[in-house]
């Protein structure tokens, strides 16, 4: 069992009460550093929990191919951990568990392997789950709890390799440096299959657009497992266990888990086999214009992005007369593994008065989007048509 | 005292708060949603904000459209994690948020501290009301763990709220019963949840640390 410092703990404490409290009419309590930092360094984000600070980007934002380090989504389960704890002199990544040699590294060790950059999409498997009806219980995320930003780090097979995964380890366990404010909540820890593990694009990353991952994206190292879910991507990441069984716990036993028949978009209703949730589902978003915006007569651009997890995304169709006809957007730039793709269409508006504008996209594997996810208990997987409402002036 | 200036207003304002409750809960009548009396959702509302803002602020809570079973889930989910409420206040947190944030509900509803901020206290007491009570520390030692341990502190050593061992509210009593009746800032109001005997055991506890 991890226990928690006295003083980390009322810390975390002083944090929430401070955030949570301010209408209680400003007593003593300030907000503690990194809580102020994280307001600052976010600009305007769409905040769903004060503390811990999950919130969400704009979809305005979309509209460019790279989501900024400052406008990236964020979300944690505890917030980020004490700074004394991911100092460079501190910090340390142990690998352990079923290996020949169990090894500690430094930041500067693990930049000694082959460093490699990509491009992925970063979404939180609750995105979306405002829509789910019946409502469910957790986070209600709705369209922007998801951004693309290029990350670079090392593989994580090579360190795997270099501490050697004995024949028995299938899978593999990642904790992080964060901590829950009392030593009573279970700790946020994941495991995946020792396929994805070794998959030459996981990464262990500590840059972040070029820059060194900021404190509330997992500084100094997360795991980024691209085409996955961003619960896989572990942030603060402290340890990494190979184990024979899946990770034990309720982060990875009971929540990130949905009935197997939602994985196939078909009824989703609980009864069936729970499985964890793994890869992200096709899925496009409208980034211009706006929900509520009023657009001139004629020639209007419409614009978004579209991904899928481990496929590319091949279609994107979009329709403003509220999903009655469809027609093929343009896909723009070249498509790249794990990124998303832009795309735009020029709608050609001719009818004054509001209506509906939709979009969705298919992958080469031939998924669709469909008009609405199966519901599931988690509010998981989201990925309905997008839409919204704008009102065309003559 | 000002409290005690507020006498009959205060019953007054309690008759119309009930009634307008009333009948607005009967025109809505949706099934999830139970009535709940204005004394129950102010001593709820507190236990919201002692007892749940611990671990994560009250907008993670005030966000959620949830029926009578859910909320009883989450709930005792956030118990077996530490939340420290009893089954009789769990069971008023429970109807309170399922009268407050059912499914049914608007997408705007005012923050759960605004929205107490706005309650009238559900029952006249004040330290002078009816005379000295005798606290006993043996009893105060147990409610204080339940109810301000995880602000002030193990021992009222202090933590996130200041340190009440050997403070000199203690010998204050006027301060003292003020702030815990009422509140302060970030303090937490008790008068609906805690009744006299109970803060007088809790301040008898507190001159023995
Ligand atoms: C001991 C710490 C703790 C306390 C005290 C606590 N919670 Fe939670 N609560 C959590 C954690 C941890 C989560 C999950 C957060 C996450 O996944 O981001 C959570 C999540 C929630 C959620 C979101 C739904 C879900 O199941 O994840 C709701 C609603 C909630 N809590 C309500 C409450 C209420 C009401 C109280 C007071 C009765 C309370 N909490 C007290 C720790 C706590
Ligand atoms: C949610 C956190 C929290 C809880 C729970 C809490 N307190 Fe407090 N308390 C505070 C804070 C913060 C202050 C300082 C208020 C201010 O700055 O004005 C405070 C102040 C006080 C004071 C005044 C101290 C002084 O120096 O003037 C007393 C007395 C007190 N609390 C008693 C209690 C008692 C008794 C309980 C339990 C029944 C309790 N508190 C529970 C947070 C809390």
């Amino acid at each position: 069992m991890v226990t928690v410092s006295r003083r980390g703990w009322f810390t975390t404490l002083l944090k929430g009460i401070g955030a949570g409290m301010v209408l209680g009419g400003g007593g003593s309590m300030r907000e503690s550093a990194p809580q102020a930092e994280a307001a600052e360094a976010t600009g305007p984000l769409t905040v769903r929990v004060t503390r811990p600070f999950d919130a969400e980007t704009p979809v305005r934002e979309f509209t460019s191919w790279l989501t900024s380090n400052e406008r990236f989504f964020v979300r944690s389960h505890f917030g980020p951990p004490p700074a004394e704890a991911i100092q460079p002199e501190a910090w340390r990544l142990s690998v352990k568990g079923l290996v020949k040699e169990s090894l500690s590294f430094t930041l500067k060790d693990l930049q000694q392997f082959e460093p490699v950059s990509l491009t992925a999409v970063l979404q939180c498997s609750g995105n979306g789950r405002a829509h789910h009806r019946p409502k469910v219980p957790g986070v209600q995320w709705e369209r922007g709890a998801v951004g693309n930003a290029q990350w670079t780090g090392v593989r994580l097979r090579d360190v795997l390799q270099q501490a050697g995964v004995k024949p028995q380890g299938v899978h593999v366990q990642f904790q992080g440096a964060d901590r829950p404010a009392l030593a009573t909540v279970p700790l946020f820890t994941r495991s995946i299959p020792l396929a994805k593990a070794l998959h030459p694009d996981t990464l262990l990353a500590y840059e972040m657009n070029g820059r060194p991952l900021p404190l509330l994206h997992g500084a100094p190292l997360r795991v980024i497992t691209p085409g996955w879910m961003a619960e896989s991507c572990m942030k603060w990441l402290t340890e990494i266990t190979v184990r024979v069984d899946e990770t034990p716990g309720y982060y990875m036993q009971q929540a990130y888990r949905i009935p197997e028949t939602a994985v196939r978009l078909s009824s989703g209703l609980p009864g069936s086999a729970m499985v964890p949730v793994e890869q992200m589902p096709v899925k496009s978003l409208i980034a211009a214009p706006a929900e509520g915006d009023t657009v001139r007569i004629g020639p209007v651009t419409i614009q978004g992005v579209a991904w899928a997890g481990e496929a590319p995304v091949v279609k994107v169709e979009v329709s403003c007369d509220d999903g009655k006809t469809w027609e093929q957007a343009r896909l723009l730039g070249e498509g790249q593994p794990y990124a998303w793709r832009q795309w735009q269409f020029v709608w050609n508006a001719r009818t004054p008065g509001p209506t509906a504008i939709l979009c969705r996209a298919t992958d080469a594997q031939g998924q669709e989007q469909p008009a609405t996810s199966p519901w599931n208990p988690g509010g998981f997987l989201w990925n309905g048509w997008d839409r919204l409402t704008v009102t065309v002036e003559a | 005292m000002r409290w005690l200036q507020r006498g009959s207003g205060v019953v007054l304002a309690l008759l119309l708060v009930a009634l307008v409750g009333w009948t607005v809960i009967t025109a809505a009548q949706e099934e999830d949603r139970a009535a709940i009396e204005p004394a129950t959702a102010r001593k709820a509302a507190t236990l919201v904000l002692a007892r749940c803002a611990v671990c994560h602020t009250t907008d993670l809570i005030a966000q959620q459209r949830l029926p009578q079973d859910r909320w009883t889930v989450t709930v005792e989910k956030m118990v077996h994690w530490g939340a420290e409420l009893s089954p009789e206040e769990a069971a008023v947190v429970i109807q309170y948020l399922t009268a407050r944030n059912h499914p049914g509900a608007p997408d705007q509803l005012p923050s759960i501290e605004a929205e107490l901020a706005t309650m009238e206290p559900a029952r006249a007491q004040s330290a002078a009301s009816d005379g000295p009570l005798t606290g006993i520390a043996a009893r105060g030692a147990a409610l204080f763990a339940h109810n301000c341990q995880a602000c002030h502190g193990e021992g009222a050593v202090g933590g996130a709220g200041p340190k009440l061992a050997r403070n000199a509210v203690l010998k204050n009593e006027g301060a003292f019963w003020e702030t815990v009746l009422h509140g302060r800032g970030p303090m937490p109001a008790w008068g609906a949840v805690l009744n006299r005997q109970e803060i007088a055991d809790i301040h008898a506890w507190l001159t023995t640390r």
